[in-house]
């Protein structure tokens, strides 16, 4: 203030014969008053802007002002006349200098970073108009990957720089400072959001501890501004949603050839005699996707007056699902937000965010052979899809080959009725004291509440005549000892972070920087569930599927008629931490965290964990032998630090009396005497008082470049990361008993990647804008212990084709997740090759040749090994957005390379359809060698079907995630609204891929990825919509 | 002054927030509403609901028995094909390994009985928190305890040997790695004081069938002797058993092996099944409340009218012809114990018999004493078969004590005959087929009268090795490394343990 003025006296001499002129300095984009935003005229500084972004000069008419404040383009204004001038200063679109990034209790300037932080920016969320959140992350921020799935409102799964764990690897959720967890994600209006910041390194993530080591997602809502009328913005959108592709499966007569095929090998009869009145029959997936509509509105306001700002926003969305259509799978979001910031005084300012949303779900059964879709790919393709069989019940045809767990797709999925009703209301009370000038105290008490009530009913179904899994015979009369029933759900979590911070910044010798904060954090996870199911609903309804309107009653003979449960859950944490960031002259970085954390469910002898981490940044383009002038900024940067992971339970020595209980170790209880049941106590459990934290060790080592004034820009980063203290039961001496060995800290895993964001803009003369933006992203893992002797493994992607399979393992010398099973050699092609080749039980010429890996002449389960990583090599984003005039194009394409498919969706039952390629088959020597096309027969002696890379197909793809054109009506509309845009958007418009499934990506959890069971795919989404700003 | 003022208030919220925020993150299980060990052995019933589950580890080691016969040369493994029950077939067939899930589960299961009855006597004085909970009847309850320790330990040395011995407390992760091996002779000291300890508090008789009686600690601890060949003492001590009285021989041999025998007048100590409780799983067949080693010995694919008395199963634990040879003409027993399948169907041809004969191994005969009968299972019906295992019953005594008084210091071969004559007369019916051997004949008469009375009950290849007649009876047989059961490899992996010689 004092400089200003003193400038504004030297002015007043120097221009004596002058006009007065005062003016105000916003951001064109935000609406913000720009402090400090510099004046000059003739190239001379001649102002600064106050606190309310205010300046006043005097100056000669006709002069030039030109306004600067960094990041911002560059403005001049010609005075014309003297009294006020309102200039808008607009954002340079490109990774600007001048932005703000949000971190951990507190903010930083983008050129004061020496950590590693990607950001998404409100504009790019804008142009996507993602349903959840993760969406706008993938292939925008670098080094976070991002699986997505298509079932309506499911989580994705995200992994920030590599995969430290086989579970556990969501990142930490902030929202406007209150953690929340990723599956929170789902109840955020994405329009709602100001920007996300993703916090990659231990330097920026240390600061959260124990919480920090999945990486920290950041994410902050817009708020009001002070003095400022109301902005009132609405935006709509509505689409069309369908599947991309569907898969070739047989139709009926090829069907019925193959069926004939396989029984007849088998030395059984001709199924179907006449192949000729099969015709195509019945493509299934035909009838069970379905194109499912999707809308999103919103409403805003912002703004603020003396004492107070405001954000207002009401939201709706609905997205139907593709797999069975609106009734059946869908994903409704109602949202009421209110950021609220009041001057209490001058020193103390309250603010207060609310947000209550409603969650309503339906679903369909998923990811199985014998889900809707899985269904739909495995039904006997002979069967009509009405039922035209005198006296049976039910409208669907039926199939009188398939006789169990494979249902008619459509009976399915009639008979699926759930609902799932959830509300959330969430946000914080932050007290904000100005103690002195830089010196704030905060404390902040964020929450959410979340209160969801979920039923499904299951019906008495008829499935044909000879279905073994009928619970409803041909009459429609309820087969003997089979019920209707009903079930309830009703959960309940309060989860509240209770944080007191100081942040102190201040000056040593005006070079030397300093920005601290001080704190502490109080954290505590609750909940609770109950939940009834009770048989036989009247009609065989839903809509009088309900516990009060079902009737069944325990009885000797039936004790599963009404049955109930309850459970709660918590956990506690308490944290104290420190920061404190350093400059000098905007120069020289460094940064230090420091975190010690505690919880409740650490062991005795470990209840709290300190984490430190430290970065250190160089800004080489302000040094003085630095003399490119095109660099706009140079800077290295490099950390170095530790974080955590709370992964764990509270152990203990429990004592538990009655019946056996048949966990993993059937540890059971009691004995009878004179043949009564007497129920016993024992020990149950055992505790591991060492019990920690997963640890991690993690150095990250960037550079951030920015060109020619601001157009080009990259950042890079290298990391390291070494996970240590992974949960695995540790191998203990049998002769402790059967007492399950608690788990211990004992597995470890290494990472390392690099991931790099380059931006490009341009303006071509004063019409066209161009802007584009390339993410790179890749890292390495590799599991490096697991318990002390190497053999724990944890087996994951479990799937069903006539045997109960699993894919996936966490293996110590392994990548993470990795599929595990037999190499194939081509196909026996006679009998001598059968001979020759190693032993193989079963074997006849025509079955697929395994590979004797480990070369003891016998293909055994020790021959099983790495057959494909469904974890991508690397992946990448390149987004463009272009304008001319009134007219912006947006388009966004994600790829991901390396990434295996292990196809899991075939049911292999005698009867169950097949894809095409069976087609393709050995049919006598010489006819094929690919091990993926073996003979055909009912009986398998040599179980083609087991795990092998038959079924393991790249997963490699490029997808056009989304592509919209829009154009904005301006000028003479102004007196109804300041500026409306409409466009039109397309979103998974193509892909490009060698899979031959639905969707290359599928999401799940670690031991879950890649693995196809006939996955919901992503749809495909034609929209038009229109954002209006009054 | 202000500014200070305020200054101060802070200071002392914050000062007072982290003083009780540590109470923050300790944690009690009762928040979770979990019983601990700090919570339990404080009354009566604690200590009485523990003992039960002492009991329980019994059920568990199920496959001692069919081990028993299998090893030995009564029987076969059988099974559906060379793959199946895959651990017992190396076991019939001499080449089993230290990997064997069979053994393994055995050794797990018999060392939690030894840790469940170590918590027992770790805190007989005084509880965990340092409390004495006295009540009537503590004593013989821990007769009942130290008894069941005696049991599992008696159950690991007669198969491994030399094994790791403690009997001061249940063991925890802590504990891991750090045992050796103990000599046989100091697992067998151990034994003999906890039976010895038993036998003075325990009651000659308990209300609830199934519970140990001082009869049958004593009878236990004779056999413990006579596997050390202290033939003195075990003489000495089984006739304790046979004094007193309170046990005969049942007249009908087979009607103890039906339900309604259970725990008749000749048991002295069964292991209880039953299959009212609604306990079993398949993820611990054999750890349930029912006998999984029934449904093994059953005929496969079974059908039947309804008088036909016997359910299906899995043709495992086959009797071999051997076995069903060796009994003389007029010997009842033989078909108690051996069930040929063609001559019972041939009999009885109102039954309508059909069967699918043995895949594997098939001997034609099946182990009567144990076959899956109808009606006597429920729920999981594969698991949950209510036959108790005879464990030791009155002849076994008898015979006992006669190889006793045989081989004592000083024989005393009449008293040897009276006892061995009284098993033979309830078999034949008559005594005629008395023996009146003397010195090593009688001691051979004896030796084979235990074979066909104990024949399906597990003991056959113990006295074998016992007797050091193991490598001329069973093929496959090798002195010096047969006479006990491979390690668990894993004990030898991750503990560091000792193999026995030979694997």
């Amino acid at each position: 203030m004092c400089l200003v003025l003193m400038l504004g006296l030297g002015v007043q001499t120097l221009y004596a014969q002058s006009i007065a002129v005062t003016g105000r300095v916003k951001n064109k984009n935000t609406g913000e008053l720009l402090v400090g935003a510099s004046v000059s005229v003739q190239g001379k500084s001649v102002a600064l802007t106050d606190a309310n972004g205010r300046f006043s000069l005097n100056t000669s008419v006709g002069s030039v002002l030109e306004i600067n404040y960094t990041g911002l383009i560059t403005t001049k204004v010609t005075v014309a006349k003297a009294g006020e001038i309102e200039v808008s200063l607009e954002q340079n679109p490109a990774n600007t200098l001048g932005d703000v990034v949000v971190i951990g209790y507190g903010t930083q300037k983008v050129t004061k970073i020496s950590g590693a932080i990607s950001t998404v920016k409100a504009s790019d969320i804008e142009k996507l108009k993602p349903v959840r959140t993760e969406e706008a992350l993938q292939g925008k921020a670098s080094g976070v990957n991002v699986i997505q799935s298509g079932s309506p409102g499911s989580k994705p799964t995200v992994l920030i720089r590599g995969i430290p764990s086989f579970s556990g690897t969501d990142p930490v959720v902030i929202i406007d400072g209150v953690p929340q967890t990723l599956t929170d994600l789902n109840s955020i209006n994405a329009s709602d959001i100001e920007s996300i910041n993703v916090l990659k390194d231990a330097a920026t993530t240390a600061i959260y501890g124990v919480k920090g080591g999945n990486g920290v997602i950041v994410v902050t809502t817009k708020g009001g501004r002070k003095n400022q009328k109301a902005a009132i913005s609405v935006a709509s959108n509505y689409g069309i949603q369908e599947v991309m592709n569907t898969i070739g499966v047989l139709n009926a007569s090829e069907y019925g050839g193959m069926i004939n095929e396989g029984s007849t090998t088998a030395g059984g009869p001709i199924i179907f005699p006449n192949l000729s009145l099969l015709g195509v029959g019945t493509d299934w997936q035909k009838q069970v996707f379905k194109t499912a509509a999707m809308q999103s509105h919103t409403i805003a306001a912002q703004g603020g007056g003396d004492n107070m700002t405001y954000f207002l926003s009401a939201g709706y969305l609905t997205q139907g699902g593709i797999v069975g259509g609106n009734d059946k799978s869908r994903f409704d979001r109602g949202n009421f937000s209110a950021n609220l910031t009041f001057d209490i005084s001058k020193k103390l300012k309250f603010l207060l965010n609310t947000t209550a949303v409603t969650l309503n779900s339906k679903g369909i059964q998923e990811n199985s052979f014998n889900s809707v879709l899985g269904s739909a790919l495995n039904f006997d393709p002979t069967v009509a899809i009405a039922n035209n069989v005198p006296n049976t019940v039910g409208k669907n045809g039926f199939s009188n080959l398939l006789l169990s767990e494979i249902f008619n797709p459509l009976t399915k999925l009639e008979n699926t009725y759930n609902s799932n009703v959830g509300s959330k209301i969430y946000g914080k009370f932050e007290l904000q004291y100005n103690v002195v000038k830089n010196l704030t105290l905060t404390s902040r008490f964020g929450y959410t509440k979340y209160d969801g009530n979920a039923k499904s009913f299951t019906p008495l179904v008829f499935y044909g005549p000879l279905n073994v899994d009928n619970s409803m015979n041909a009459d429609g009369s309820t087969v003997t000892g089979k019920h209707s029933s009903v079930a309830h759900e009703k959960v309940s979590n309060f989860n509240y972070t209770w944080e007191s911070f100081a942040n102190y910044n201040f000056k040593y010798k005006q070079d030397h920087n300093f920005e601290t904060v001080l704190g502490l954090s109080v954290a505590k996870v609750s909940g609770n569930a109950a939940g009834a199911t009770r048989q036989d609903v009247p009609f065989n309804s839903w809509e009088f599927a309900d516990f009060t309107a079902a009737t069944g009653n325990n009885s000797a003979t039936n004790t599963n008629a009404l049955a109930g449960y309850y459970y709660q859950y918590f956990r506690r944490n308490l944290s104290y931490f420190t920061r404190i960031n350093y400059d000098y002259q905007d120069k020289y970085l460094a940064s230090f965290t420091a975190r010690r954390d505690g919880s409740y469910a650490f062991g005795t002898d470990n209840k709290f964990g300190n984490f430190f981490s430290g970065s250190i940044g160089w800004v080489v383009s302000k040094e003085k032998f630095f003399k490119a002038d095109f660099v706009d900024q140079f800077k290295i940067r490099g950390s170095y630090g530790t974080i955590g992971n709370e992964n764990v339970n509270p152990q203990f020595v429990s004592i538990v009396t009655g019946g056996p209980s048949y966990g993993s170790t059937a540890n059971s209880n009691g004995y009878n005497f004179s043949d009564v049941f007497y129920p016993g106590s024992t020990v149950a459990s055992a505790a591991n008082t060492t019990l920690r934290w997963e640890k991690q060790i993690q150095s990250n080592l960037g550079f951030d470049l920015v060109v020619f004034k601001n157009k080009f820009s990259l950042t890079a980063d290298y990391f390291q990361k070494s996970v240590d203290g992974l949960l695995f039961t540790p191998s203990a001496s049998l002769y402790l008993g059967t007492v399950p060995s608690p788990i211990a800290n004992i597995g470890s895993t290494k990472s390392s990647g690099f991931d790099f964001t380059l931006n490009y803009n341009e303006a071509i003369g004063k019409n066209f804008k161009f802007n584009t933006a390339l993410t790179f992203t890749t890292s390495t893992n590799q599991v490096t212990a697991t318990n002390d002797d190497g053999t724990a493994k944890i087996f994951g992607g479990n799937y069903f084709n006539g045997q109960s399979q699993s894919v996936t393992v966490f293996e110590k010398g392994f990548t993470p997740g990795y599929f595990y099973g037999y190499k194939t050699a081509g196909l026996f092609q006679n009998a001598a090759d059968v001979a020759a080749s190693p032993k193989q039980a079963g074997a006849q010429p025509g079955d697929i040749k395994y590979v004797d890996v480990n070369g003891d002449g016998v293909i055994n389960a020790s021959d099983k090994t790495k057959i494909g990583d469904p974890f991508p090599k690397f992946t990448m984003g390149w987004s463009l957005n272009m304008s001319y005039k009134n007219f912006d194009f947006n388009a966004f394409v994600y790829a991901s390379v390396g990434n295996d498919i292990y196809k899991a969706y075939e049911r292999n039952a005698n009867y169950s359809n097949k894809e095409r390629s069976v087609l393709a088959r050995w049919t006598g020597e010489g006819t094929t060698n690919d091990a993926r096309y073996p003979r055909y027969s009912f009986v398998d002696a040599n179980s083609n079907i087991r795990v092998s890379d038959r079924y393991v197909e790249d997963g490699s793809f490029i997808k056009l995630k989304n592509l919209q054109l829009g154009y904005t009506f301006s000028g003479n509309t102004k007196k109804w609204f300041n500026k409306v845009r409409v466009y039109a958007q397309v979103k998974n418009a193509f892909t490009l891929t060698k899979y031959t499934g639905y969707d290359p990506e599928i999401a799940g959890g670690i031991l879950d990825t890649g693995i196809d069971r006939g996955a919901y795919p992503q749809a495909r989404t034609y929209s038009f919509g229109f954002d209006i700003k009054l | 002054m202000k500014i200070n003022s305020i200054k101060i208030v802070g200071l002392v919220l914050v000062i007072t927030m982290l003083a009780s925020c540590k109470k923050w993150v300790d944690y009690n299980p009762h928040e979770d509403f979990v019983i601990t060990e700090q919570d339990y052995l404080k009354s009566e019933s604690d200590y009485r609901n523990m003992l039960v589950s002492v009991y329980t580890p019994l059920q568990w080691i199920n496959q001692v028995v069919p081990v028993g016969d299998i090893a030995s040369d009564n029987a076969v493994s059988g099974g559906e094909n060379a793959s199946d029950v895959l651990s017992l077939q190396q076991i019939d067939d001499y080449t089993h390994t230290p990997v064997n899930s069979t053994l393994a589960e055995i050794w797990l299961t018999a060392y939690e009985g030894v840790n469940r009855a170590n918590y027992m006597t770790q805190y007989k004085a005084a509880n965990l928190a340092g409390e004495k909970v006295d009540f009537a009847g503590k004593e013989a309850l821990y007769g009942e305890v130290n008894f069941l320790r005696a049991y599992y330990y008696f159950t690991l040395v007669r198969m491994f040997g030399d094994v790791p011995l403690f009997a001061d407390k249940r063991l925890s992760l802590t504990q891991s790695k750090s045992l050796k091996r103990s000599p046989k002779a100091d697992v067998y000291k151990q034994i003999e004081t906890d039976l010895l300890a038993s036998i003075t508090v325990l009651p000659a008789v308990q209300t609830q069938k199934g519970r140990i009686t001082k009869y049958a600690a004593q009878a236990l601890l004779g056999k413990v002797y006579l596997y050390q060949n202290k033939f003195d003492a075990a003489a000495a001590m089984l006739d304790n058993v046979i004094n007193v009285n309170a046990f005969t021989l049942v007249s009908d041999f087979g009607s103890m092996f039906l339900a309604a025998g259970e725990n008749g007048p000749e048991s002295i100590f069964e292991i209880q099944y039953s299959n009212v409780s609604p306990y079993y799983n398949w993820g611990g067949a054999t750890r349930g409340q029912g006998n999984y080693a029934i449904q093994q010995c059953g005929i496969r694919g079974l059908n039947g009218s309804g008088q036909m008395p016997y359910a299906a199963g899995w043709s495992t634990n086959l009797p071999s012809q051997n076995l069903a040879a060796a009994y003389a003409a007029g010997d009842k027993r033989k078909a108690v114990t051996v069930l040929d399948i063609e001559a019972y169907k041939t009999a009885n041809p109102s039954f309508n018999i059909t069967y699918q004969v043995a895949p594997y191994k098939n001997t034609g005969l099946y182990n009567q004493k144990y076959l899956p009968r109808k009606g006597e299972t429920s729920g999981q019906v594969e698991l949950n078969y209510l036959n108790n295992f005879r464990i030791i019953r009155y002849a076994d005594v008898l015979l006992m004590a006669a190889e006793a008084y045989n081989r004592a210091t000083t024989p005393n071969d009449g008293k040897a005959l009276g006892y061995l004559n009284q098993v033979r007369q309830r078999a034949f019916g008559n005594t005629t087929n008395n023996i009146s051997a003397t010195g090593a004949a009688l001691k051979q008469a004896i030796w084979d009268e235990r074979r066909l009375e104990l024949a399906m009950e597990g003991d056959r290849f113990f006295d074998l090795v016992r007797t050091g007649l193991a490598v001329s009876k069973i093929t496959g047989f090798k002195a010096g490394k047969h006479e006990v059961f491979p390690i668990p490899q894993q004990e030898v992996d991750i503990s560091g343990l000792t193999q026995n010689a030979g694997y």
